[in-house]
């Protein structure tokens, strides 16, 4: 057999797997002879990461309290940036455990300056908490710039040290 | 419930782009403290973490973004489409946001092992250099300091008056100093160059292997008295002094010899020593000369009153007046020897004398087959105030002595000649036997006689040492065994231009 041929053939062969992920990924249908998944695993797993990520900031905190880091200004505006991302995540958790997982609350808007919240139990209570919880970037922002402020310290407490070492 | 939808649709707007702007201002922070330690593993951990950041709030941002704009513009169902893979991207960018976050504990201890070690490293760099900068001042110093010792040493070595010989494990000399090479009249090539031994410069072998042999078995020798012999066959009296070098850092074993002249300073004690006892053997010889003169007087006189009358017993007194009259003349000879007596003194030409005296004594049958020359001063008369009959007395005795030194058969030189310091000398050289070094001190002993008994009276130089005493002058001899003798008179020239 031909050099060519059997290169051709390795080729073809490789590229079974890729075209299989790529097929899968763009053009999903039901896959009988694998695992089913529901369309409730989707929501299952984003709220997973949410409890990850609410845990990691977790253990953020109590490590740079451990290592003595937060006497520094810098990393105790990290531990204040962790602490809003918990909040964020608690305040993420809350809703979409309202509106995707149990379908408690469903908003409709109705133009631009009008929405509606439908509640299954037709609470206002829990309506007027699911609009304070969308609003869920009065966390995350804050989150953000105390991450970027705690940076921003350990830039400027860097540079007093750079400068005291040339000192002597 | 109705509500207004403006501060949900505001906060989500604003919120979402303050997002993006504050995350990509935290990665532009996360690189500049990256940067200023790039080595610190913190800091490359907080990259990353802002990293993960940046693509969480882009990635969230743009699906808000995207969700309100397509839903205001009633295209809901093309956000339905969307939402699945803007929901995961976003899931994932925050739980790898918590991926990077939980290693932080990890990465702090690695950057904490990594500081200690760069920390312990600095230090260590510390040490070195200053232990580096304490070597070199330590190597300056000690160069200095060992080049000026080397600089004194040398100096030293070039300068002194005394010898200075180094010699390797064979006693073959490797450096000498300018005192060495006057000494003993060898060039320093001559001494290196030819593998001159010490033992070279030694005119008796003997001294040489005993001086040698302290050496190997004492390993020192201190005030070793020998005598050199220069190329010119001029000796020297010398003071040894040497020892073994095992040598450092390696050096091969070597022995070192300082050598004091002390020629001069040996002979004019020799001469002292000689003068000192012959002047009291002087003074003794006198003394009892005198004591004997006039009773040998009396008896010779009565003897020769009892001759006159011609006795019974005639033999027997001339066989006493002879032995009378011997008596007398050792004891004239010695009042000679003891510089007592009658002395005349007239301006004498030396080179007559010594002329007058080779004439005589070369038609004696004794001189048959000696060979006898005489060089005199050819330049101004050699005057001197003296006695002609004695001095030609000494010439006789020194000339006869050199007869008898060269058995017979030999050379004799007789040398006049002018020296420095107003001073005529006369040099009698033979190339006889040669005088015994022990017998050197004592041969102007009077009574000394190496000839066999009843051949000389041992009073010759002794009286020949007296006369030359009397006029102010001085009798010297060198001689080696087997190689021959010179006696060397000096006298002080007259200055009256007679």
């Amino acid at each position: 057999m031909p050099e060519k041929n059997l290169n051709s053939l390795g080729l073809f062969l490789k590229s079974i797997p890729l075209t299989a992920v790529a097929g899968l990924i763009l053009i999903p249908v039901n896959g009988y002879a694998t695992q089913l998944h529901s369309s409730l695993e989707g929501i299952t797993t984003h709220q997973v990461g949410h409890l990850f990520f609410l845990f990691s900031m977790v253990v953020l905190i109590f490590t740079i309290t451990g290592k003595g880091l937060d006497k520094q200004k810098g990393w105790r505006l990290i531990q204040y940036s962790a602490f809003f991302f918990i909040l964020w995540n608690l305040d993420a958790i809350a809703a979409h455990f309202f509106d995707n997982q149990i379908h408690a609350v469903k908003m409709e808007i109705i133009s631009l300056g009008e929405m509606r919240i439908i509640t299954n139990n037709g609470s206002s209570m829990l309506a007027m908490s699911y609009y304070v919880l969308k609003m869920d970037h009065l966390l995350c922002v804050p989150a953000m710039l105390f991450l970027y402020r705690g940076l921003s310290n350990l830039v400027e407490d860097q540079k007093k040290i750079i400068a005291r070492k040339d000192l002597t | 419930m109705t509500a207004s939808f403006i501060p949900i649709l505001a906060v989500d707007a604003f919120g979402s782009v303050s997002m993006v702007v504050i995350a990509l201002l935290t990665l532009y922070k996360a690189r500049i403290l990256r940067d200023m330690d790039p080595d610190n593993a913190v800091f490359l951990y907080l990259l990353w973490i802002s990293v993960g950041f940046t693509i969480f709030s882009v990635s969230r941002s743009f699906g808000h973004i995207l969700r309100q704009f397509l839903i205001l513009t009633s295209n809901a169902g093309t956000w339905y489409a969307i939402s699945p893979y803007s929901g995961s991207v976003n899931t994932v960018s925050f739980m790898l946001v918590g991926l990077i976050t939980l290693f932080f504990n990890q990465i702090w201890n690695i950057n904490e092992k990594i500081l200690t070690g760069r920390k312990k490293l600095e230090d260590t760099h510390v040490k070195l250099m200053d232990l580096n900068q304490t070597l070199e001042h330590k190597v300056i110093e000690r160069t200095e300091r060992l080049t000026s010792s080397e600089h004194k040493c040398r100096r030293i070595f070039e300068q002194s008056l005394d010898t200075i010989i180094v010699t390797d494990s064979e006693f073959m000399v490797l450096e000498t100093n300018p005192a060495g090479i006057e000494l003993t009249g060898f060039t320093r090539d001559e001494m290196v160059m030819g593998k001159m031994t010490v033992g070279s410069f030694f005119a008796d072998a003997s001294d040489w292997e005993r001086i040698r042999n302290k050496i190997v078995s004492k390993e020192y020798i201190l005030n070793e008295e020998a005598e050199f012999l220069k190329p010119d066959n001029e000796s020297l009296l010398v003071l040894i002094t040497g020892g073994v070098d095992y040598g450092a850092f390696g050096c091969a074993k070597s022995h070192h010899f300082i050598i004091k002249n002390v020629n001069e300073k040996r002979q004019m004690e020799r001469q002292i020593a000689q003068a000192d006892k012959l002047a009291a053997l002087g003074e003794l010889s006198a003394g009892v000369a005198h004591e004997i003169n006039n009773p040998l007087g009396i008896i010779l006189g009565y003897t020769q009153l009892l001759l006159k009358q011609e006795p019974e017993h005639k033999e027997d007194l001339k066989i006493i007046e002879k032995h009378v009259k011997n008596c007398k003349t050792v004891v004239s000879d010695l009042l000679s020897f003891s510089r007592k007596g009658t002395f005349e003194l007239t301006v004498v030409d030396i080179n007559k004398v010594v002329d007058g005296v080779v004439k005589f004594l070369s038609n004696h049958s004794d001189f048959r087959n000696i060979e006898m020359s005489l060089n005199p001063y050819t330049g101004d008369r050699l005057n001197i105030l003296g006695n002609e009959q004695e001095l030609a007395q000494v010439m006789v005795n020194l000339v006869i002595n050199a007869c008898h030194a060269v058995d017979g058969k030999g050379h004799i030189d007789i040398i006049t000649r002018k020296a420095e310091n107003d001073m005529i000398l006369v040099l009698v050289k033979d190339n006889g036997k040669g005088i015994k070094k022990k017998n050197l001190p004592r041969i102007f002993d009077p009574f000394f006689t190496t000839k066999p008994v009843g051949q000389g009276t041992g009073l010759g130089l002794s009286v020949g040492y007296g006369i030359i005493k009397r006029h102010h002058g001085d009798i010297k001899v060198k001689s080696t065994e087997g190689k021959g003798t010179v006696f060397t008179i000096s006298l002080p020239s007259d200055k009256s231009k007679a």
